[in-house]
């Protein structure tokens, strides 16, 4: 059984909540019972102390100071006392003048003594040697100037039945209630949960390839309706995934054709011919760029793999914003003087931020390279290094055609491109932005661009500012 | 100079022997890296190329069982995989370099020449070709008797052409030995094109025999004749 019910949550549930019923409900059923049991004496001690004040209008002293009791109504009351009352009666110095025949000669107290005409003695249980409970209560009486005390004892015999039966009741009653609201909190729990149950089927039918389904929720308010919204939630992100990542094989499939397409017709192209040496050289020259351009491709998508599979490790260091992107523009010098471009790297010279040096250094270069290509010839780059409080910002403005407007939102996606005739004639590979992206973002950055078309555009890199440079400013 | 070359792959493994062969080297190909390592163990060698990933026996397996024996010839590996680690693991087993695949010839020939002469630092000898002369002490570069005037980079890019004369030098090798640029990634193509160019420009424009030679898609080279 606790097996069959310790499996489910449903059957979890009942039985916790069916322990902790039955432990309140033992609870209040003792306290209910103490309660009645003590009631039951109190009453009971109200009846003897009736009862004695009968018995002390019976009793009279014979002139020889002998004890007699009775009248016909006493006779009466005999009768009542022989079905259970008990009667013992001592006088003020210890001896017993009367003493029911029922009792066979047990002493229902101590011998009295009086000290004055005192008497204290609360009522009490008594066990009698035949085995029953008696409750007693006495009482100082005086009989024509002589002190005597009474005792007057009755069976608790009805009493304890009552007090049982009570029990009884309690404890029948107990686990029936138990039993049925545990039913019906397992039936509760069950309708309950059952949302939960139908979303685990629903969930399981979702697979890699109906990513696209959703959970219907019936209560968004409520806590299976945030656990719906949350898996909702993380479906939409999967499903996100799972197609970028659809995407970007499709893409890369068709990147690699394109070069491999080239270096199949032009070998085929040349077998077919007849043709001298150097036709041959220039044939295998040919295939030999396609060579180069897969190779740099493929090593391209080996970075973007590495770091979508987090393999990358970074590190990070202090690096002085100004110089790194001087360092950059000094290397792609030759390239801007070609097409007579203006490369201006200012600003503050102070500024350091923290990243992996070669790892920002690879998007400082492509931003530049970048620039370079979509500039026109005599055009101008600026680069720009400022401060805005925590956030180093590098901005990257160039003279070229600018994005359109229906390109911002995928510029940075692999693979895309502005212009794809052109990009692919200069030997682009699709990626430089994205990796770019990627490398500022890893440094815990972020990029964004500016452009009007016609009128260049502008990359601007917020990185976070070194800390140590903090530091060292704080000193000084 | 004898090399082993332990490659699987047949079309590699040939055009790694007739490459070789037409530089000069003395050349064994092993197919396996059993017949590799019996052969290494049993035979000396100046050089051994290694494949890592071989059937069988792993490159990596193979070289460790060879330092085992205390075989200390050089061993330069062919690796496929990028990883840092698998640098580290091959450096770790005691192979002297590595090389990553797909790799371009000219730059294992130039892997070869520098571990053959390990230890030797390269001279600083004048390096002359024809009329043409390289003084790396001088920094100074005469051709027929004209002084040229070179920047510091089309200098020193001239003098890594002129100490591997008659060979042609990719452009990652350039990119690496010139520039000195870390990590394959930067593609400076484009970069040393516009150096090469202005180099040729002082070079051989004023002169009727042209010594810097462009060899299409695989890279320079700087030779009287043309290749």
């Amino acid at each position: 059984m606790k097996n069959l019910l310790g499996k489910s949550l449903r059957g979890r549930l009942t039985i916790l909540y069916g322990l902790l019923l039955t432990l309140a409900l033992v609870f209040y059923a003792g306290g209910t019972s103490v309660y009645f049991l003590h009631n039951l004496r109190h009453q009971l001690d109200l009846s003897l102390d009736r009862d004695i004040e009968t018995v002390e209008g019976l009793l009279s002293l014979a002139p020889d100071g002998h004890l007699e009791k009775g009248s016909e109504e006493g006779e009466a009351r005999e009768g009542d006392l022989g079905r259970g009352y008990l009667l013992e009666v001592w006088s003020g110095n210890g001896v017993l003048l009367y003493r029911s025949d029922e009792l066979n000669g047990a002493a229902m107290g101590q011998p009295v003594y009086l000290n004055g005409n005192r008497w204290r003695e609360a009522p009490h249980t008594l066990r009698l040697p035949n085995g029953m409970t008696v409750r007693v209560a006495s009482r100082f009486h005086r009989i024509e100037g002589q002190p005597l005390v009474l005792r007057l004892g009755v069976s608790e015999g009805p009493l304890w039945q009552q007090f049982w039966e009570m029990v009884g009741v309690l404890s029948i009653g107990l686990p029936i209630t138990v039993l049925l609201i545990g039913l019906t909190g397992y039936m509760v729990a069950g309708r309950a949960l059952r949302p939960v149950d139908l979303m685990a089927r629903h969930a399981a039918k979702i697979s890699a390839e109906r990513l696209d389904d959703r959970l219907t929720i019936s209560n968004p308010d409520d806590e299976l309706g945030h656990l719906g919204q949350a898996f909702n939630m993380t479906l939409g992100r999967l499903e996100e995934s799972f197609d970028q990542l659809r995407r970007f094989t499709a893409d890369a499939s068709h990147e690699l054709r394109t070069p491999l397409t080239a270096i199949r017709s032009v070998g085929e192209v040349a077998l077919q011919k007849a043709g001298g040496v150097p036709y041959y050289r220039d044939i295998i020259g040919s295939m030999l760029e396609e060579v180069s351009r897969l190779t740099r491709l493929v090593e391209s998508l080996l970075t973007i793999s590495r770091a979508d599979a987090g393999q990358i490790e970074l590190h990070q260091t202090t690096v002085n914003a100004l110089e790194l992107v001087q360092e950059a523009a000094a290397l792609l010098e030759s390239l801007a003087e070609e097409k007579q471009q203006t490369v201006v790297v200012e600003g503050n010279s102070i500024l350091n931020v923290w990243a992996d040096r070669l790892i920002l250094r690879q998007a400082v270069i492509n931003l530049l390279d970048n620039a370079v290509k979509y500039s026109p010839v005599g055009g101008r780059i600026h680069v720009d290094v400022s401060v805005d409080t925590h956030t180093v910002l590098i901005a990257f403005q160039d003279s070229g055609p600018g994005i359109p407007v229906e390109h911002r939102g995928k510029v940075f996606q692999r693979f895309y491109r502005v212009d794809e005739a052109r990009t692919r004639a200069e030997g682009g590979t699709g990626l430089g932005l994205s990796i770019v992206k990627w490398a500022v973002s890893v440094n815990g950055g972020s990029i964004d661009f500016d452009s009007e078309p016609g009128h260049g555009c502008t990359f601007t890199m917020r990185l976070p500012v070194s800390k140590i440079q903090n530091a060292t400013e704080r000193l000084s | 100079m004898r090399l082993l070359v332990i490659e699987d792959e047949p079309k590699v493994g040939q055009a790694l022997r007739e490459g070789l062969q037409a530089e000069g080297y003395e050349v064994i190909l092993a197919e396996t890296g059993e017949d590799g390592f019996f052969l290494a163990s049993n035979r000396v060698f100046d050089l051994i190329v290694l494949d890592v990933m071989l059937p069988g026996r792993d490159g990596l397996e193979v070289l460790a069982a060879l330092r085992k024996q205390s075989i200390s010839t050089p061993v330069l590996l062919l690796t496929a995989k990028d990883a840092v680690e698998s640098r580290v693991a091959g450096l770790d087993a005691g192979a002297d370099d590595y090389l990553v695949k797909p790799f371009a010839f000219p730059e294992l020939s130039a892997r070869i020449r520098a571990l053959s002469r390990r230890g030797k630092a390269e001279p600083m000898t004048l390096i002359r070709i024809g009329t043409f002369e390289v003084d790396p002490v001088t920094r100074t570069v005469l051709r027929e008797g004209i002084r040229l005037e070179l920047t510091v980079r089309e200098f020193e890019l001239l003098e890594y052409l002129a100490r591997n004369k008659g060979r042609v030098v990719s452009r990652e090798m350039l990119t690496r030995d010139v520039w000195k640029e870390p990590g394959r990634a930067t593609p400076l193509d484009n970069v040393i094109d516009v150096h090469v160019a202005r180099l040729r420009k002082k070079l051989d424009d004023p002169f009727a025999i042209k010594l810097l030679h462009t060899v299409r898609g695989v890279g320079f080279l700087l030779s009287e004749e043309a290749p």
